[in-house]
């Protein structure tokens, strides 16, 4: 060989002379100029592309070549583009070269051309230039139809951040174009008569259906889509594993979509067997392992699209990427209450490799035993110290053992432990009440915990046993889940044993003991202040015996029902602090603190109330002011509650306003309120005073007052003040003085008048009243009891004796008028007053008294209750009107009459009332009303009887009747 | 030659097998009015361009108003308005169903043009209607009312060939816009469609009045693309 490159060189040498004789005789420089010169257009990649030959290559040798390539646009004196290509040649070789054009290729006329020049360093220089080749067209117009409008490039392919240059070519050079990208006006450079080039920068991406960039002129819009992608991402996470030693799988992360339709290709390299495969997936590719045991790999992902290439590499061991498939049909077996064996299976890899196994317990959500099992086919393990029903996640992984790589995923299977018997006694605690000397015992208890009744609880029994009589028991099952019983007992002393069951079994026994004498209660209660925390108490044992401390409270205020809490304490506890989620703020909670002796029995400690915070009283008491006078007057505000109040009341504010606005009284103080009034204000500070008295007032003064409790968080709130008038101060010193003098007068009068009754009766007696004579009573009583008076027929005459005195009579009459018989002169037809056959025409004879309180107008014409006799008439006067018949003839026809045929003058009224009785008269005058036959007492109707008739005479029962004055034409009905 | 014969053969049978088998899944309501209400609102609803052509729109960047002002329909894309009124009830139902059958292979190949959510219901919306239309054939072809064989408006001329799928253009944005007017004639098909329809029901009641008694059999002669429903029998009649 080396003697063939020596003879090859000396040949060379003993060439080149020659040629440099040749060159110098024929004085031309070699003809290497190129030679059939060729343009294509490559309208998809706008490209140029060159295609030539060099002739007159000699020698059958390669010769290094450089090519100057000048390319014009429109015209081939614009020359946009001179480069030089580079390359070996060899005889008759066909060169081909391309040039990528901003400018689409259809928008102008391109021109190219080139020339060449020896390269190479076997030969000599100087070296000189072939002649420019003649230049070649590359018209894409050509093609084009008679469109008036072309946008190129079409559906080009731009990656997002370039520059694009988009040209139109208008035939019809009078358009008014304009163009758009998607829907903004963009302009343009002119190149040409007619041709407009667009360059867009930085295109970003929009759509994977392309961004739209067209022209309008007359017709129809014509445009282009470029097709914008994002740019190709390097592939990240690039990592191989094998889960069978049979098969490799690479995975990556590609990275953002690029937005084209056409994806990127994924091609995995493997460098040591140079085996390639073109991946079905972006982000994930498979690669068969070969049997010749080739352990490492090198693998390159090329990832490719339009515009770029990128890869990654990795050198990986088969063995140190194992991965194994999840275990499967992961089984609890023979599971009882602390112990369980789980059983699973795992896929081979390989030829039965080893793989590690990690076993995890897993109880309410975390990781309590973990156990690694290293195993080939089948794996078992017994799980203990398990908790009785208790529900577990069993879950199992698997790694390769040679070489642990990565866990496989993990499986998981629950089960849950048998039952056992509870394992703790409940915590018990009672409460007792005396009722009639008896004890009450309620039984409460807490649930236990899960931890505690390894199953459910069925039932709690509660076993009462008499400590004063041997063998005495009493069982209570009471149902779960109850947590409370009552039991009465009697005065003996007790102990009670509570447990729970499950299905299982009982617990151990919680006891407690009763006494049957209620202990000392009789324990001063303490104060406490809450904190965040809660109650921090302490206390004082009594006793050394103690063998624990029961602190017990109700959780609600205390007008709910009490719900009991309680907290058990150990025997040398003498402080703790109570906190739960039930205290809240402004309610007082009332603690006791038992101590537990030796025999379970509970003594009370302790007594301790306060408020977790205290608050400011939340409503003021009804204060009721009394002992109103003109300096004072109290306050009283009884029935305000301070136990049941939001903190403990420490005191009251009186507030006290006045209308004078003087100096505040003794022991207030000047205050200024909310609505910046000034007042007074007294400050009692002891709760329990809930009266005041209001001193040294003025009188007939306007007060305003205000009570409200306070406590340490603050005052209550600010109600509306009450007014209160002081009264005058003379006022209750009239009372004293008019009262006993009104008295006086009251006595004084009453005794002149009893005074003068007497002086009365002595010096001018009354006048017997024959009414009231005692006869009249004795008749009514035997005979007739409505016989008010003495009737004539009563009495039975021996003898009358007539006494004709014209100028006197029996009868005595008051007044000074005369009577109607005086003025006739004539024997007074009313004294005739014997029963003869003769002149008795009724059923009894009639007296007639003239009344002289009433008829006044009738005994001034002359008529007194009875007819004027004439001398047709009857003798006794009152005659036509003892008979019935003519009675009511006598007043229908007078009745009539005065209906409608008594003429004017003679309708005068004469009104006979039944009012007019003998008692409404004076009782100083005789009785006016003469004794009524029984027949005119019929006649009751008060009715209205012309002048002329007489008034028949009244009788008893018309004194019920009234007067009533008609008009005349009136009725009467 | 005989290739192509058994070929067509095959594919009658397919076709026959297919509507047989819908025919028989499907039933038919034999109630003309209640049919031709639900023909109208399905072509109501079909010619909503919210339906297909504006998610198309949106999906193509089309929005801008000078795109979608040349998104016009193309002549001989769809039957004309025109057409449709001069045919009879049967042409007009074996033209539309035609003519919708050609559209849903169009939508099928337009599967990476179109929104894909708009391009299966507009694919359910048409082949419902094409249900309809089928029972409304066969309720004609049961009747014996001669309008069914009369163009709903009288007029002179043949009835036209079925329309032919568009050739689309290899340039996208050429292709874009024809993709939309082609959406956009069938949008106004629809309602062309609609409307005929409606001039059914209209004439229906017209008629109702005054029916004179023609023969149907004319339009039972004519070639109807899937010939194996005539010979069902229809489920009811035709109101009278």
């Amino acid at each position: 060989m080396a003697l063939f490159a020596v003879l090859q060189t000396a040949f060379l040498l003993a060439l080149l002379p020659l040629r440099t004789y040749q060159s110098e005789v024929l004085s031309e420089p070699l003809p290497l100029t190129p030679e059939s010169l060729s343009v294509s257009i490559n309208s998809a990649k706008q490209c140029l592309h060159l295609q030539w030959t060099v002739h007159n290559l000699d020698y059958h040798q390669e010769l290094k070549m450089v090519f100057e390539i000048q390319i014009s646009r429109f015209k081939a004196s614009d020359v946009i583009w001179t480069g030089n290509y580079s390359t070996t040649v060899t005889q008759n070789q066909v060169l081909h070269w391309s040039w990528e054009s901003e400018l689409p290729l259809e928008c102008a006329i391109h021109f190219v051309r080139m020339r060449t020049m020896v390269d190479d360093a076997r030969i000599p220089v100087p070296r000189f230039w072939s002649n420019w080749s003649s230049w070649k067209k590359a018209d894409a117009q050509n093609s084009l139809g008679d469109h008036p409008l072309y946008v190129f490039p079409k559906d080009k392919l731009v990656e997002e951040g370039s520059d694009v240059t988009i040209c139109y070519i208008s035939r019809n050079h009078q358009d008014n174009i304009s163009c758009y990208l998607e829907d903004v006006l963009t302009f343009g450079k002119q190149l040409d008569q007619s041709v407009w080039a667009f360059e867009l920068k930085n295109i970003s991406f929009l759509r994977k259906t392309g961004t739209n960039f067209y022209c309008q002129g007359q017709g129809v819009p014509e445009g282009v889509v470029l097709f914008v992608s994002k740019v190709l991402e390097e592939p990240k996470n690039f990592s191989c594993e094998t889960r069978d030693l049979k098969t490799l799988t690479c995975t990556w992360d590609p990275g953002d979509d690029t937005g084209l339709i056409q994806l990127p290709s994924y091609t995995l390299f493997e460098s040591f067997s140079r085996k390639k495969t073109l991946c079905k997936h972006r982000n994930r590719c498979d690669w068969q392992v070969t049997q010749d045991s080739q352990e490492m790999y090198n693998f390159t992902l090329v990832a490719e699209n339009y515009f770029r290439k990128r890869s990654v590499s990795i050198l990986f061991n088969l063995i140190h990427g194992v991965h194994p498939v999840a275990p499967y049909n992961l089984f609890p077996k023979n599971v009882s209450a602390t112990n369980a064996t789980m059983t699973w299976k795992v896929h081979s890899i390989g030829n039965n490799s080893a793989l590690l196994c990690q076993l995890q317990l897993l109880g309410e959500g975390k990781v309590i035993q973990q156990h690694n099992i290293s195993i080939r086919v089948n794996g078992e393990y017994l799980l203990s110290e398990l908790e009785p029903d208790t529900e577990y996640m069993a879950r199992v992984r698997c790694a390769y053992a040679d070489h642990f790589w990565k866990w496989s995923e993990l499986i998981s299977q629950n089960f849950t432990t048998a039952e056992a018997a509870p394992s703790e006694a409940p915590d018990v605690w009672r409460d007792v009440m005396f009722v009639s000397g008896h004890p009450t015992v309620t039984l409460f208890w807490k649930p236990l915990s899960k931890v505690h009744t390894h199953g459910k609880i069925l039932f709690y029994n509660v076993v009462v046993e008499n400590l004063d009589e041997a063998s005495s028991l009493e069982v209570l099952s009471v149902p779960a889940p109850a947590n409370s019983t009552k039991v009465t007992l009697n005065q003996s002393s007790y102990q009670i044993h509570v447990t729970a069951h499950n299905s299982v079994g009982p617990s151990p026994a919680s006891t407690v003991a009763i006494s049957g004498h209620p202990g000392n209660e009789n324990v001063e209660e303490g104060r406490i202040n809450g904190t965040e925390d809660g109650f921090p108490m302490s206390w004082k044992p009594q006793s050394r015996n103690a063998t624990g401390y029961v602190v017990e409270w109700c959780d609600g205020p205390q007008n709910l029902p009490c719900v009991l809490q309680w907290k058990n304490l150990g025997p040398t506890t003498t402080g703790t602090v109570i906190s739960s989620g039930a205290f809240r703020p402004g309610v007082r909670y009332n603690f006791r603190i038992y101590e537990i002796s030796t025999k379970r029995m509970a003594h009370l400690l302790e007594k301790k109330t306060g408020y977790l915070e205290e608050l400011a009283p939340s409503y003021n008491p009804q204060v009721v002011p009394n002992n109103l006078t003109s300096h004072s007057f109290t306050l009283s505000w009884k029935d305000y509650p301070t136990e049941s109040q939001t903190g403990f009341i420490q005191g009251y504010y009186v507030y006290l306003k006045s209308k004078a606005g003087e100096k505040c009284h003794r022991g207030f103080e000047k205050t200024v309120l909310p609505d910046n009034s000034v007042c007074c204000k007294y400050t009692i500070d002891n709760p329990d005073q809930k009266t005041f008295v209001m001193k040294d007032l003025q009188p007939e003064s306007v007060y305003e007052f205000f009570v409200t409790p306070y406590t340490s968080a603050g005052e209550g709130p600010m109600d509306d003040f009450r007014k209160v008038t002081t009264p005058d101060e003379y006022s209750h010193i009239l009372i004293h003085i008019i009262l006993p003098m009104i008295f006086c007068v009251l006595v004084i009068m009453i005794a002149c008048y009893l005074k003068s009754q007497w002086l009365k009766d002595k010096c001018y007696p009354d006048i017997p009243d024959p009414y009231k004579s005692s006869v009249l009573s004795l008749i009514k009583s035997k005979e007739n009891p409505h016989i008010t008076i003495m009737n004539v027929n009563d009495c039975v005459p021996d003898a009358i004796e007539v006494v004709n005195k014209p100028e006197g009579s029996k009868i005595q009459f008051t007044g000074t008028r005369k009577s109607p018989t005086e003025t006739k002169g004539t024997k007074p037809a009313y004294l005739d007053l014997l029963p003869t056959e003769k002149n008795y025409s009724g059923p009894g004879p009639c007296i007639c008294f003239e009344n002289f309180t009433y008829n006044q107008a009738a005994s001034d014409l002359g008529y007194c209750g009875h007819f004027p006799v004439t001398s047709q008439a009857p003798h006794c006067p009152l005659g036509p009107l003892t008979s019935p018949e003519n009675l009511l003839k006598t007043l229908e026809q007078n009745y009539m009459n005065s209906l409608g045929e008594i003429p004017a003058g003679e309708a005068n009224l004469n009104y006979v009332s039944q009012l007019a009785s003998p008692v409404s008269g004076d009782k100083e005058s005789p009785p006016t009303n003469p004794p009524e036959p029984a027949l005119c007492s019929e006649y009751k109707m008060q009715m209205a009887i012309p002048l002329g008739l007489a008034s028949p005479p009244p009788s008893e029962n018309s004194s019920l009747s009234s007067t009533t004055l008609l008009d005349p034409g009136e009725h009467y009905h | 030659m005989q290739a192509q014969s058994m070929q067509r053969t095959l594919l009658s049978l397919v076709l026959r097998l297919l509507l047989l088998c819908m025919v028989a899944t499907g039933k038919c309501s034999g109630k003309y009015h209640e049919l031709l209400l639900q023909l109208q609102r399905q072509a109501d609803l079909m010619q909503n361009p919210s339906t297909l052509l504006d998610p198309y729109i949106h999906l193509q960047g089309l929005h801008s108003p000078i795109l979608k002002g040349s998104c016009m329909e193309r002549l001989g894309d769809f039957p004309s308005e025109d057409v449709l009124w001069r045919l009879s009830r049967q042409d007009f139902l074996w033209t539309l169903n035609t003519t919708l059958g050609l559209f849903l292979r169009m939508l099928s190949a337009l599967q990476q043009d179109l929104p894909k959510a708009a391009q299966q219901q507009a694919e359910m919306n048409i082949r419902g209607l094409g249900n309809n239309i089928h029972c409304m054939a066969q309720l004609l072809r049961g009747s014996s009312d001669p309008e069914a064989a009369e163009p709903t408006r009288p007029g002179p001329g043949p009835t036209p060939p079925p329309p032919s799928l568009p050739m689309l253009p290899l340039d996208t944005f050429k292709r874009k816009l024809r993709i939309c007017e082609f959406l956009q004639g069938y949008h106004r098909f629809m309602r062309r469609a609609g409307q005929v329809l409606r001039g059914w029901g209209e004439r229906q009641g017209r008629n109702r009045r005054h029916s004179p008694l023609r023969g149907l059999q004319r339009a039972a002669q004519r070639t109807w693309p899937f010939p194996g429903l005539r010979r069902l029998a229809p489920q009811g009649q035709l109101p009278r």
